[in-house]
């Protein structure tokens, strides 16, 4: 058999992903990206070959995507974290429809990804300066709180007061913020659903850049907040659809060009 | 795996912006300030109602849509309606108004131009009546009529000196009348009038009372509070806003007995002049009195220049009070649309003389060009009469806090040092 590896080193996790000749998603594979990007992706790859039984030889080829896409120096090839974004979207989403907008939060940014009919990559957002309403921003905001990340879409549906506004999204402005907030004993349960709706706006924002036009896909680690999704289909005022490993599309992409890349050479090859 | 939510209609998403704008202003006015004062809750509770459970006031009531304060409030209630003020202060609303308005307008007009535009009141009035004060309002009536909404516009002189112009609005208010009274199928009668007048008098009286605690050393109301209280008389029943004042003048009075002191000891007492802050807009008024500042007093129209002035009548016969109502909307106004306003640079600095100003801070709306054209004759007249003035132009996004919060601080710091340097 013949597989095909996505690795897609991002600043919080690495995500690698395997796919078949038709491209299907054989395995996946979430680990911290750590102090050491290159050995930490290598040994996430061999561990996640053992578990599927793929032998290294069955690799035929590799794709490596991500922050930290060039120090992967075993890659076959290496993309930007766009457009394989934007391929992993497509395929994930292939039995639910066209995807014509991605939003993707990551561990430190957040984009908005707008393609065309055949998938193409049309135009891009990206968030300027700062982690501001990123997966990283989330984190400060459970530990201010004293609770667990996967906790915060719990805390989001139990809110029946109104949404308390942060600010800033600022993780470092927002932390005093919330200190504020709890200091006035104000419920943890609206302060989580103000923060999710303060990134939803500003997600919002940054996709009108792009146009909003539906199929919306939502990936990244903080898709995995039901409480979040919630609050930017609300403020887009329509349904997105979130695929059943969030974290993992770009690696995903990343493998499923792998293939293509295979068999256009391969194809190439004979052609000769 | 993703469960499936309900999403919110658009109704909903705009209820929802407006209730996060308006808590957020609500808790800093009832948590960052120390001693607060137990009357205010009404207030408090009254725009939580009203602005985050979108709670009507007024079923069953004809109500009556005003652009501008220049549309009578007596003549309307005196036909047994209740006014209701549209000048809008919810960015929600200015930004739905943005897409249909010119990039640099007023973000009050877009703001109201947007509330019309989603059409989502809690209390929506049955027909609006629009005074043909600024360009922006003239025209954002037309726009609002556009969208299906019954306007008349009440033409409205923008000099104020000539006997024209007083002839031509009394003329105009008459005509106003005259359509609200087909409207309401009801008769304005010398009687109902009479007690209309006295009773938007006794309210006018009421707030002078509570402005003059403002003239105290210690001084009891913090300026966010007054903005909020004068608010309210856009929209509350009138009889329960009178009550509720009444209940604050007497909390006031044994405050102001145990010199209860809402500012700092060195805070230097802030005039406000310029746009309308309205709720939630309290963006500078917060910043001012959280930069450890007083506002004393104010020269606007959603408070001062909506109360100070009353109606002076001769006699009590219908057409003579008509008049004397006109009277009050125009010769008393010192809104900048006239020609001519020395009547607003003397009230400024008549209220800094009687208030124990230190400086005056002057907000104009960016897009709202009367008060941006007139901040170069009030500067130069306060430049004369040796009072510190800080002139700030900002709308209704929150993203430039920052840069407000250090522009005022310095002003404010620098009025602390002037003050210790006369010691």
């Amino acid at each position: 058999m013949r597989y095909f590896v996505g690795i897609d080193i991002g600043s919080t996790a690495i995500k690698i992903s395997v796919a078949d000749e038709n491209k299907n998603l054989i395995g996946h594979k979430i680990s911290a990206s750590g102090s050491m990007f290159y050995k930490y992706a290598q040994e996430a790859l061999a561990e996640l070959l053992k578990e599927l039984s793929i032998d290294e030889s069955e690799v035929v080829y590799t794709v490596a995507t991500g922050y930290g896409r060039k120090l992967f120096k075993e890659a076959d090839e290496n993309i930007s974290e766009i457009t394989a974004n934007a391929i992993g979207a497509q395929q994930a989403a292939k039995s639910y429809g066209n995807i014509k907008t991605i939003i993707n939060i990551g561990g430190q940014d957040s984009k908005a990804i707008s393609l065309d009919a055949e998938g193409n990559v049309v135009n891009f957002a990206m968030n300027d300066r700062c982690a501001a309403g990123t997966g990283k921003f989330l984190d400060v905001v459970a530990m201010n709180l004293e609770i667990g990340v996967d906790e915060l879409s719990d805390y989001h549906f139990k809110s029946v007061g109104t949404p308390l506004s942060i600010s800033s999204t600022c993780a470092v402005f927002a932390e005093s913020e919330i200190i504020g907030l709890l200091g006035n004993n104000h419920s943890v349960e609206d302060i989580v659903s103000g923060v999710h709706y303060s990134i939803a706006k500003r997600i919002v924002k940054l996709v009108k850049r792009v146009g909003v036009k539906e199929n919306v896909y939502f990936d990244g680690g903080p898709a995995l907040n039901d409480g979040l999704v919630n609050a930017i289909e609300n403020e887009l005022g329509h349904k997105i659809f979130v695929p059943e490993y969030p974290q993992i599309t770009t690696s995903y992409g990343a493998a499923v060009l792998a293939c293509d890349a295979f068999m256009c050479n391969m194809q190439s090859e004979e052609g000769k | 795996m993703h469960t499936e939510h309900t999403i919110e209609t658009s109704a909903e998403r705009q209820n929802r912006h407006k209730a996060m704008e308006a808590i957020s202003v609500l808790n800093a006015l009832r948590e960052d300030f120390k001693s607060p004062i137990q009357s205010m809750g009404y207030f408090y509770d009254l725009f939580e109602k009203v602005y985050c459970h979108h709670h009507p006031l007024h079923e069953g009531k004809a109500k009556i849509g005003t652009m501008c304060i220049q549309i009578p409030s007596e003549i309307i209630y005196a036909l047994d309606a209740v006014p209701i003020r549209l000048c809008n202060g919810f960015y929600t609303d200015d930004e739905i108004g943005g897409d249909l308005l010119p990039q640099k307008s007023c973000p009050l007009v877009k703001a109201t131009v947007g509330w019309f535009a989603s059409d989502n009141f809690s209390d929506k009035p049955d027909i609006t009546f629009s005074p043909t004060t600024c360009d922006q309002k003239t025209k954002a009536g037309a726009i609002i009529e556009s969208f299906g909404h019954t306007v008349i516009d009440v033409g409205f002189p923008r000099t104020k000196e000539s006997e024209e112009s007083r002839h031509y609005w009394r003329e105009s208010v008459k005509s106003f009348a005259v359509k609200l009274s087909k409207f309401q199928g009801k008769k304005l009668t010398r009687s109902n009038l009479e007690s209309a007048i006295k009773k938007v008098g006794y309210a006018q009286s009421l707030y002078h009372k509570l402005t003059e605690f403002r003239k105290n050393k210690a001084v009891p109301i913090l300026g966010v509070d007054m903005f909020l209280v004068t608010n309210a008389f856009f929209f509350d029943k009138i009889d329960e806003w009178i009550s509720a004042v009444e209940k604050l003048v007497s909390e006031l009075e044994q405050r102001a007995s145990d010199s209860i002191n809402v500012a700092g000891k060195a805070s230097p007492r802030i005039v406000y002049t310029g746009s309308p802050p309205i709720f939630p807009n309290y963006k500078i008024p917060l910043i001012i009195e959280q930069s450890d500042a007083i506002i004393v007093a104010d020269e606007t129209c959603s408070s001062n220049r909506m109360f100070n002035d009353m109606v002076a009548v001769d006699e009590w016969n219908l057409y003579d009070m008509i008049d004397s109502v006109s009277d009050k909307y125009l010769k008393a106004c010192t809104c900048p649309i006239f020609t001519q306003n020395d009547d607003r640079i003397r009230r400024i600095i008549q209220l800094v003389r009687s208030y124990s100003g230190d400086g005056v801070i002057y907000q104009a709306f960016a897009g709202c060009q009367v008060y941006e054209m007139e901040q170069r004759s009030v500067l130069a007249a306060m430049e004369r009469e040796g009072i510190p003035i800080l002139y700030i132009e900002s709308d209704y996004s929150p993203s430039q806090h920052g840069q407000l919060t250090t522009r005022v601080e310095a002003f404010i710091e620098s009025l602390k040092n002037r003050k210790r340097m006369k010691k």
